[in-house]
């Protein structure tokens, strides 16, 4: 589930990387992130309508989904609820890629774990869902998420900074808590489980 | 290409090797003339470690050539592990130089009086074979060195570790890449343990002197070649998906879809799977100067391989695969890159399949001789295994044998051999590919998603759910046959997505073979092929029984979706009926 348990309190991290840095977020895009969305809605429509991404990205590029884990082959039926993890992935290779593919060849393949949509208990409109972001659509699409902000369960951002390779440290020239100021080195150091982190980037050209 | 060497090892007076005309086996090649060889030649009720055994390694169709991808090689026999015909394959140098010599595959045959360990070299001049007993339980690294002093860094080499020469069940047939490294290896079966029985320890291939073959039809081979590059390098698996994150990128997908296999087949998801993705993987590599795209033989396109470094910057291996990453990872519950690259380069430098090894550590853990996630544990476990200790020999014939021994039920193998990194429970048609292979558990073996553009065997529903062993079927056949090209496997994206790809590639083995290509042709020689596999494994006393799956797969829901195989054994009974 998406959700963080409620007593789990919040906090604000902006940091200014450098643009050569931003594909080291993609571990952390792929553990899975919150966004607060309007749900109920078809996946095509979140993807496009709510998020910005472009159609014929999603039909060309997006060619594997997975809705609460389970496979979608089609975008514009499948319906997020609130609380739902919603993965994306660019084509795999290997027969288990094309069986995962969406309305593949090979779809029968994998019928067990097919997504089919289910008559919905939740009357609320708005939610959260959570979103994780693999290989190509990672480093396509993260970056404009990671610009608009994201939510992060503590636990990952603190597993972040923990295995980020050294060079990423150079290339992060600010970061704030909350609106203050603090010294880069300082952020790997602090006490980040137990906290939901809305993390939001500013991008600078490198040099 | 059109001659055969055989080197008999098990002569009077020593080896003696001798070359012949094609023959009956003329137009053959890679898996096609493997498995040919064996099905004819090797006796299927003879010990595959005995004289009568034959190792047959075999360079693709248009290898040799200036093809794109072209650089696969074929190695058979009947496996020790299976007991059944076995074709394992390998990237590396060795196609490519050993098609240049002119040789379309080395037959080793018969085996020695004694224990002496032969070097053997081949280069245009003929066929060297000396006894070199200083080689002995050398690790493929240290052995490769000291081939380089002799003959220099630009032979190529076929060898076995110490695995292969304790004839374990689980050794591979090493084959050295483009910076001369014994990481290429076709590691299934057992293959490394019959070289050995042939007191065999390295082939040095030095092609110096030997000019690339040639196509019929220069002109179109060219054009063709260009356009078969073209599609593969636009393509986004084999363009941008492959060269970016290497085949290590499923391991996100594979456990988000709940198919990863993670505490010997217990689960579908492993907690530490983003800390051994692709996409950190390849973040690792770039910090510490190694190379995220990187070809295993001359003429790769695709690059799907890479160097990992150490912390220091020092090469440790060639970048871990998604199988080995997954074998020695979430089977074993180690989130470790680090240790995982060291299990690899150990495996590489004993010579063991990492798929077996990462399975049979596994179980082993099942078992209770280590705890799931101890990455040191795993690791001297492995270093048993190299120095021949009782435990190591154990685990090095494999999980079938280590489940034996340490009384465990879950053990996941088909035919002996360890079920790869899907679990098919949840991919239920890879499944029944597992099940019915001739190979044992394997994922290659249906791996041709060109099955449905080939049109082999009829267009099939993709939303019929009975249509999972129809499926199979096409795509054992579709495999089959481009195995026998040496072309590498993951061509087929392009292919399946591209139809100018597709016939850039018809083309270009038209021009090259000077014979058009037809969709029957392939469909026609995938099934010769599987047929000479059946037959040879019915003879040596395969039945239906052994074609499928353990019991727990029906037995045990996997998490997260709970699923079980549900696949019918007379389905699985009707892959074969054509």
């Amino acid at each position: 589930m998406a959700s963080e348990p409620e007593n789990y309190s919040t906090l604000n991290l902006k940091l200014t990387v450098e643009s050569d840095r931003l594909s080291l977020f993609s571990s952390l895009l792929g553990q899975g992130f919150t966004l607060k969305v309007r749900t109920r809605c078809s996946l095509r429509d979140l993807l496009c309508g709510q998020l910005g991404v472009r159609s014929d990205y999603v039909d060309q590029r997006i060619q594997t989904i997975f809705l609460d884990g389970k496979t979608v082959d089609d975008v514009d039926t499948a319906v997020i609820r609130r609380d739902s993890t919603l993965a994306l992935s660019a084509a795999m290779p290997g027969l288990a890629g094309a069986t995962l593919r969406r309305g593949g060849a090979y779809a029968a393949m994998r019928r067990q774990i097919s997504h089919q949509n289910k008559a919905g208990h939740d009357s609320v409109a708005n939610g959260v869902v959570m979103m994780k972001l693999f290989n190509l659509v990672a480093l396509e699409l993260g970056p404009g998420l990671l610009k608009q902000g994201i939510w992060v369960r503590g636990k990952h951002m603190e597993n972040f900074f923990k295995k980020v390779p050294d060079y990423f440290w150079p290339g992060c020239r600010a970061a704030e808590i909350d609106g203050t100021p603090l010294t880069v080195e300082k952020i790997g150091h602090l006490e980040w489980k137990h906290r939901q982190v809305f993390l939001k980037l500013e991008v600078k050209e490198n040099g | 290409m059109d001659k055969l060497l055989r080197i008999d090892m098990g002569m009077d007076g020593g080896p003696k090797a001798s070359e012949e005309p094609l023959g009956n086996y003329a137009g053959l090649a890679g898996r096609g003339m493997t498995s040919a060889i064996v099905a004819k030649e090797v006796p299927p009720l003879c010990h595959p470690l005995g004289k009568n055994n034959k190792l047959v390694i075999a360079p693709g169709l248009l290898s040799g050539s200036h093809a794109a991808q072209s650089g696969r090689v074929s190695v058979g026999c009947k496996s020790p592990l299976t007991g059944g015909i076995k074709e394992a394959n390998s990237g590396g140098q060795g196609a490519q130089v050993l098609a240049r010599l002119g040789y379309a595959a080395i037959v080793l045959e018969g085996k020695p009086g004694d224990d002496t360990l032969y070097k053997i070299v081949i280069n245009k001049d003929g066929v060297d074979i000396t006894p070199d007993n200083s080689l002995k339980m050398m690790g493929n690294y240290d052995l490769i060195d000291t081939i380089r002093e002799a003959y220099g860094d630009k032979v190529a080499c076929i060898s076995i570790g110490p695995a292969g020469e304790m004839k374990m069940a689980a050794a591979s047939v090493a084959f050295t890449d483009v910076e001369q490294r014994p990481t290429r290896h076709a590691g299934r079966g057992g293959v490394g343990a019959v070289m050995g029985s042939k007191g065999v320890k390295v082939i040095v291939l030095d092609d110096t002197g030997m000019a690339a073959r040639s196509p019929k039809d220069p002109e179109k081979f060219k054009a063709a070649n260009k356009a078969f590059v073209q599609g593969l390098k636009k393509h986004p698996i084999t363009g941008e998906g492959l060269p970016s994150f290497g085949t290590n990128i499923l391991t996100n997908v594979i456990n988000e879809a709940g198919a990863l296999p993670t505490h010997n087949f217990k689960t579908g998801r492993f907690d530490g799977a983003s800390n051994i993705s692709g996409e950190t993987q390849s973040e690792i590599m770039k910090a510490r100067g190694g190379m995220v795209a990187h070809g295993c033989h001359k003429g790769c396109v695709i690059r799907c391989s890479g160097i990992y470094n150490d912390k220091d910057g020092n090469f440790v291996t060639k970048r871990p695969e998604y199988e080995t990453v997954w074998a020695h990872g979430g089977n074993c519950g180690i989130d470790d890159m680090d240790a995982i690259a060291e299990l690899d380069r150990l495996d590489d430098d004993y010579g063991l399949d990492t798929i077996e090894m990462g399975a049979a550590i596994g179980v082993a853990m099942e078992g209770g001789v280590a705890k799931f996630g101890d990455a040191e544990a795993a690791i001297n476990l492995l270093k048993e295994v190299g120095k021949g200790s009782p435990l190591g020999r154990i685990i090095g014939n494999g999980a079938a044998v280590t489940g034996k021994v340490f009384g465990v039920e879950r053990v996941p193998v088909v035919k002996g051999q360890a079920l790869p990194a899907y679990d098919p429970r949840s991919v239920q048609g890879m499944g029944v590919t597992y099940a019915t292979t001739t190979m044992g558990a394997d994922h290659t073996a249906g791996y041709a998603v060109t099955a449905n553009v080939l049109n082999v065997g009829g267009s099939v529903d993709p939303l019929n759910p009975e249509g999972q062993v129809e499926l199979s079927r096409n795509l054992q056949i579709a495999t089959a046959a481009i195995d026998a090209t040496g072309m590498c496997l993951f061509i087929a994206f392009a292919i399946l997505d591209q139809p100018e790809t597709f016939e850039a590639l018809v083309d270009m083995i038209g021009a090259f073979t000077g014979q058009d290509l037809t969709a029957d042709d392939v469909t026609e020689l995938g099934k010769t092929i599987l047929t000479f596999e059946r037959d040879f494994n019915s003879r040596a006393g395969f039945t239906q029984k052994d074609d499928r799956l353990p019991d727990f797969f029906k037995a045990e829901p996997l998490p997260p979706h709970n699923v079980t195989f549900d696949v019918k054994d007379e389905d699985l009974d009707r892959v074969f009926n054509w």
